[in-house]
């Protein structure tokens, strides 16, 4: 699993020189990505179980998390995000991006246990492959 | 002017699936994979999937309410053929269970066309069918019904040209079902347990359009996957059935191995025969086999042992052993007690193709028995005689023992009745002489060949069997407790 390619998604997607709330969204964005990928193949219901696991797991070392699982109802899984993005928004920048880091790190080595490192690489790649501005641009020029 | 439609027929990629498919499946049929829970159903259609699935005729796997896909990728990858650069490539899946528990049918339809549509696949599974079929019974007002629902999915994905299969957990109670009319196709798996023994079964209900091969037939479910076994099949021969695919027999005879023995079977045992040798424990049975695949290497004619022995080491004889080390005969040595007298058959015919043998010794039927699965004991003298016809079709001469109690009040010679299944019998005996226990044998038919009817004497020394000269001057020999005959002299 590589860690450093989580860690380059989020901090392209926050952007340069982020503040709490700009990690909260590019984590928010980040992890839209990776449900979208792994709702059809693992179901909605797969995904939002790991997910919470994975929270519950990250909340070991960032106690504020915790209460994101606590502030929405039960198995509403849009309410949990809110409190998320919330929770994260609020924390100082460095707390909020590790601990954004730290719980696609748990989610990514929780669904590689059930369903292996190779198929979760192979599933969640896309996700993790850097955006390519530079080609973009070249479309777009 | 035969301008009849072609239907290509897909190779499963199950070994043994499609010789009782009747030659693969159809091409854009739409098939049912029904069967308890456990049976395998969703193994099966893995298997298939990843071995019929490319990018050009790629597949799509929906995932329904039954094993939660994750659970399903978690098992199903411990499998070889999970090949994982195939996901997302040619392997496509889609979870519908959140669509169908809506009981919206309208919707799953709706998702079912849209990924079809995008995906174009070639090949689509739905897993499970049943539980679409559980949710159907609090379906919406309004909404279309799921016999609407099967038949259109049924035309959707014909018209759409895929070859289809629906995985699912029916019970035949329910015959009627609309899917059962619909199917083009329905593979029907098994597993029974009777006592401490589990045998996987398989039996193909329906295939339109294509013979296949009636009855059930086992299974086996390994690291590789599933491994089919079809039930032998005794070729009829009968009417214009051609005799071509039955090796033919020709004039030659076999050398036994044992001097004497050749002559009292009239020149030896005619190739392509099966002879069965039936004796009392310890009269020397293995040894008559071994020293007939010991021939048979001296003559550069391959041979193959299936042996139930409970402890091979110690009772096959030093000459088997070495004969199989040193690769001039094929051993097939079983002691597992779930085994199908069809899974045996695979094995031994495999064997004897690899091998080119054309001697084989099955040693002994009464092991053979234990070792069958408990379930399969009923109909022991069936599987039999259809193993003796299949090896009878390949052309190969067979040597079968089996115990037999000495019985001193009648004379048999099998204890399964199936003495009239070979062409060829040898009978071994224990007689009391002057208070010494003797061998004697016999050689009661040879089919269609003169053969001779003494009762010799023999023993068993260290260079295997020595056939003495024919018992004379006694009688009463086969009661166990010979008499001398008046005219022999001596007379008390």
């Amino acid at each position: 699993m590589d860690h450093e390619a989580i860690r380059r998604t989020l901090a392209q997607g926050a952007g340069e020189a982020p503040d709490a709330s700009a990690i909260a969204e590019a984590t928010l964005n980040t992890w839209h990505q990776v449900a979208t990928r792994l709702a059809p193949v693992v179901g909605v219901h797969g995904v939002d179980a790991i997910f919470s696991r994975s929270l519950h797991v990250t909340s070991k070392d960032f106690p504020w998390l915790a209460m994101a699982g606590n502030d929405g109802n039960d198995g509403n899984s849009a309410a949990l995000l809110a409190s998320l993005k919330a929770r994260l928004a609020g924390q100082e920048t460095a707390a909020a991006a590790e601990a954004s880091h730290a719980l696609l790190v748990n989610f990514t080595e929780l669904l590689a246990t059930l369903i292996g490192e190779s198929l979760t690489d192979r599933l969640l790649a896309p996700v993790w492959m850097p955006p390519l501005p530079a080609a973009e641009q070249e479309i777009t020029s | 002017m035969s301008n009849k439609v072609t239907i290509r027929r897909l190779a499963t990629g199950v070994p043994g699936l499609d010789v009782i498919l009747g030659g693969g499946l159809p091409e854009f049929s739409f098939n049912l994979i029904i069967g308890p829970p456990g049976s395998g159903k969703t193994t099966l259609a893995h298997q298939i999937m990843f071995a019929l699935a490319t990018r050009e005729r790629p597949a799509l796997y929906f995932t329904v309410l039954g094993e939660p896909p994750l659970k399903m990728l978690r098992y199903q990858q411990q499998f070889s053929f999970f090949d994982l650069d195939q996901i997302n490539e040619s392997i496509r899946f889609v979870d519908l269970s959140g669509d169908v528990s809506t009981g919206n049918f309208d919707q799953v339809l709706a998702r079912i066309t849209q990924a079809v549509a995008d995906f174009s696949p070639a090949l689509v599974f739905v897993d499970s069918f049943c539980s679409v079929m559980l949710e159907a019974q609090r379906q919406l007002e309004g909404a279309i019904s799921l016999q609407q629902f099967v038949q259109q999915l049924g035309i959707l994905l014909t018209g759409w040209q895929a070859t289809t299969f629906l995985v699912g957990e029916y019970s035949l109670e329910s015959e009627t079902h609309p899917v059962f009319t619909v199917a083009d196709g329905m593979l029907l798996l098994d597993q029974s347990v009777h006592r401490n023994s589990m045998v996987r079964k398989i039996q193909i209900l329906k295939m339109r359009g294509q013979a296949t091969s009636p009855g059930i037939h086992t299974f086996r479910i390994s690291s590789a996957g599933i491994v089919v076994f079809p039930a032998a099949v005794v070729r009829d021969d009968t009417g214009t059935a051609v005799t071509a695919d039955r090796a033919p027999r020709n004039e030659a005879r076999l050398a036994m191995g044992v001097s004497r023995l050749d002559d009292m079977l009239g020149g030896g045992l005619p190739s392509g025969y099966s002879l069965l040798v039936a004796g009392p424990s310890g009269s020397g049975k293995t040894i008559l086999a071994t020293a007939f695949l010991a021939e048979g290497v001296r003559r550069g004619e391959p041979g193959v042992i299936v042996a139930f022995e409970q402890t091979p080491s110690q009772s096959r004889t030093r000459t088997i052993d070495e004969m199989v080390r040193t690769g001039q005969i094929g051993l097939i040595n079983t002691r597992v007690l779930d085994l199908s007298i069809d899974e045996i058959v695979q094995h031994l015919i495999d064997l004897i193709h690899q091998m080119k043998a054309t001697r084989v010794v099955i040693d002994s039927l009464s092991g053979f028995e234990l070792a069958v699965a408990p379930t399969f004991r009923e109909d022991f003298r069936e599987s039999l005689f259809r193993m003796v016809a299949v090896l009878a079709g390949l052309g190969v001469t067979v040597l079968l023992t089996s115990e037999l109690e000495d019985r001193y009040i009648d004379l048999r010679f099998s204890p399964y009745g199936s003495a009239f299944l070979t062409d060829a019998i040898i009978v071994q005996r224990y007689i009391e002489v002057e208070s010494r226990l003797k061998r004697v044998m016999a050689v009661v038919k040879v089919r269609g060949s003169a053969h001779s009817d003494e009762l010799r004497q023999f023993e068993i020394t260290d260079k295997g069997i020595v056939i003495g000269d024919p018992v004379l001057g006694f009688e009463g020999i086969l009661g166990g407790q010979p008499r001398r005959t008046p005219a022999s002299g001596t007379v008390d």
